[in-house]
């Protein structure tokens, strides 16, 4: 830790984890009500249950990348950040919103519109919050010793998923309408602007941990968000087959959809390539495992499974079932979970001076999650490929069929329940690591001390 | 090698032509959405059930266009399949409907706010969705079941078949009607759609609003359901 500003970013890292605990809590009641346990239907139906495990995760994410920008900005820039008491006041109004979002839905107060289920009035009092953490950072950026790419890349990422929540808002009385702007503000984010993000702290991390140069890094940087945006913005259109939409979306979206992995793959092979080529070993193995690990989950949940069912002529039988899911939980995984526990695994030693990284618990909580994961993918995969076949090919009743699917929601439980142990131990590291009193370093001093560079290899 | 200054001028273009490109298409796209989607009988109450709609978070459940929770039926296309009468009946108490199975809440609607939502869903079942939801090609589409199910009177397959199966298709919630007719005579399935728990206390089966010609529709329909008579 290089300022003493970038302490703020624990407060945001430990919000992460207290959010997505109870995501995970709000997960396993939806998983029960599939298998045919729907013991809470009455207290927590499942369109809160939903609401509230779909909103979490958007919440804990941006507070991830909003500790990641405040830990990283200070640093590339080369000065203090900007205000240290707007961070915190942006932190609490955001906890506050969000929490009263999420009190809401079990009360039937919100918009209805999957992933954007924030009723109108919060969304302003979420606007109001974004621009406050954009200026803080804006004004770091701008006052900075020094503009790098990789603070740019994380900047405009912001500030764009900032805007673009915007056209979410753009009152509708279409249903096409409506579902036409919501994409811009979820596939712009998670197929576009995120990616910048994502690809703005892999940077980061690579530079830190690999010791390879940074003009190298950054060149590659740009190859990457390059990618994401030639094919991620027209690749909305795979949202665009068949919600009223013209029939032209089937080819724009069919071959730009078709050409969003590379931007995925790019990033697999940039964090494998960049870590094995790098001289300089870092002590912090699981930072490096986890940043690593994003890479790799990204590409094959986001960019592999996410091509599975884009193009049109499978995505008619497909759209609507629960293969999105299976797509859905290893992409917002691999991508941006995995990035935001990356950048806390990398900074929660500097953050509170104790260097725990290579724990036990650590490594566990890194296998025991991907294991989870991945075996929670196959459960999704099988489910949503049985419904796929009986419901939309051999024209079962939708009932019918959800009750083949029962016992795959079983294993699905099973698998969730490895996920948690690893979430578990990542969280119990987190806490052991304790507050963020982690001294500032002098001008030029390594976060490496010699007694580390000595140790490894 | 590729330089920095050259990946930046890619990224940068890249992004500018693409942007361009998805501006140009949503104007022309939302030129041809009025058409597609029959904007013009979005009425009132077509705009107060979405408002509905949006403000129940039916999605959380439901899907809708195949937008949704995944975890209720897709209602696309549920005017035609299922008919007015049995969405009102659904809306007025979902747990009835479907005894036993996958509970839906009651939103205590209003009959005003019924026919919101009625409106609403008949809406979007006109709407051209470019072939979504495909036709089950695997289905059993032989010429013989098909004119079976033509002769079945519209009532049987809208509401019946929700819970019942007939012929291999039809819901699994209640038992399957083939040969019902060796079973059971005319007028105890008079008696019995027209009230059911006055014939069975207790039974699961929910009273129907059905008409008086769709009640003798139905009997005739079902005491002909025997093994040596083929409709």
């Amino acid at each position: 830790m290089k300022f003493e500003s970038q302490r703020v970013s624990w407060w945001f890292f430990a919000t992460c984890m207290l959010l997505f605990s109870l995501q995970i809590v709000y997960g396993f009641i939806m998983a029960f009500a599939h298998a045919g346990h729907d013991a809470l239907h009455a207290v927590i139906p499942f369109h809160a249950a939903r609401a509230t495990h779909t909103n979490l995760l958007v919440m804990w994410l941006l507070c991830g990348f909003m500790g990641a920008a405040y830990y990283i900005i200070p640093e590339e820039a080369d000065r203090e950040l900007h205000s240290v008491p707007l961070a915190k006041l942006q932190l609490g109004a955001l906890v506050a919103t969000g929490v009263t979002a999420i009190i809401g839905f079990h009360f039937n107060w919100w918009e209805g519109r999957k992933f954007l289920e924030i009723p109108r009035p919060l969304d302003f009092l979420v606007v109001v919050d974004v621009l406050m953490f954009i200026f803080n950072i804006g004004m770091t950026v701008k006052n900075g010793r020094r503009f790098t790419t990789t603070s740019l890349v994380l900047f405009f990422g912001l500030l764009s998923a900032a805007l673009l929540y915007l056209p979410g808002m753009i009152p509708t009385t279409n249903q096409t309408h409506d579902s036409y702007w919501r994409w811009w503000v979820v596939h712009l984010w998670v197929e576009g602007v995120w990616e910048l993000i994502m690809g703005g702290i892999l940077s980061y991390l690579l530079i830190k941990l690999t010791g390879i140069d940074r003009e190298v890094i950054e060149k590659w940087l740009y190859v990457i968000v390059g990618f994401t945006f030639l094919s991620g913005i027209l690749g909305t259109g795979h949202h665009y087959y068949f919600i009223g939409t013209p029939n032209y979306w089937k080819w724009v979206g069919g071959i730009f959809g078709a050409m969003e992995p590379i931007a995925f793959l790019g990033m697999a092979i940039y964090g494998v390539t960049m870590a094995r080529k790098g001289g300089r070993a870092h002590p912090n193995r699981t930072a490096l495992q986890w940043t690593v690990g994003c890479s790799i989950m990204s590409f094959v949940g986001a960019g592999f499974l996410g091509f599975a069912h884009t193009l049109p002529s499978v995505n008619l039988y497909t759209h609507g079932t629960l293969v999105t899911a299976m797509h859905g939980h290893m992409a917002f995984w691999g991508a941006y979970a995995m990035i935001v526990l990356a950048i806390m695994s990398f900074a929660l030693p500097n953050l509170t001076g104790r260097r725990l990284h290579d724990a036990p618990s650590a490594q566990l909580g890194f296998w025991a999650s991907n294991i989870g994961m991945i075996a929670m993918t196959l459960a999704f995969g099988v489910a949503g490929v049985t419904q796929v076949y009986l419901e939309r090919r051999v024209g079962m009743d939708f009932l019918a069929v959800q009750r083949e699917l029962e016992v795959h929601f079983i294993g699905l439980i099973l698998a969730a329940s490895l996920f948690t142990l690893g979430v578990c131990c990542f969280v119990w590291n987190f806490i052991r690591h304790g507050w963020p009193v982690g001294e500032v370093l002098a001008a030029g001093a390594s976060d490496v001390t010699p007694e580390e560079a000595a140790r490894t290899p | 090698m590729l330089s920095k200054k050259a990946a930046r001028a890619f990224f940068l273009v890249g992004t500018a032509v693409c942007s361009l490109a998805f501006v140009g298409l949503t104007v022309d796209t939302f030129n041809r959405i009025p058409a597609q989607t029959h904007a013009a009988q979005i009425t009132p109450a077509v705009a107060r059930g979405k408002d509905l709609w949006d403000h129940s978070n039916c999605m959380g459940c439901h899907t809708l266009l195949g937008e949704g929770g995944y975890y209720a039926p897709e209602l696309t296309r549920v005017y035609r399949r299922r008919g007015p009468d049995f969405i009102r009946a659904m809306l007025r108490n979902p747990e009835a409907m479907y005894p036993g199975q996958r509970r839906m809440q009651n939103y205590h609607f209003t009959e005003a706010q019924i026919d919101d939502l009625v409106a609403f869903l008949r809406w979007i079942d006109g709407m051209d969705l470019n072939g979504f939801p495909a036709r089950p090609t695997l289905a059993s589409a032989s010429p013989e079941v098909t004119a079976t199910a033509s002769a079945r009177p519209q009532v049987f397959n809208q509401i019946c078949v929700a819970c019942h199966a007939i012929g291999g298709s039809g819901g699994a919630v209640g038992p399957a009607l083939d040969r019902v007719g060796d079973r059971l005579q005319p007028d105890y399935l008079d008696r019995w759609l027209r009230n059911p728990s006055a014939v069975k206390p207790g039974t699961a089966m929910p009273r129907l609003p059905l008409t008086d010609a769709q009640v003798s529709e139905l009997v005739t329909f079902l005491s002909h359901q025997r093994s040596e008579v083929r409709p």
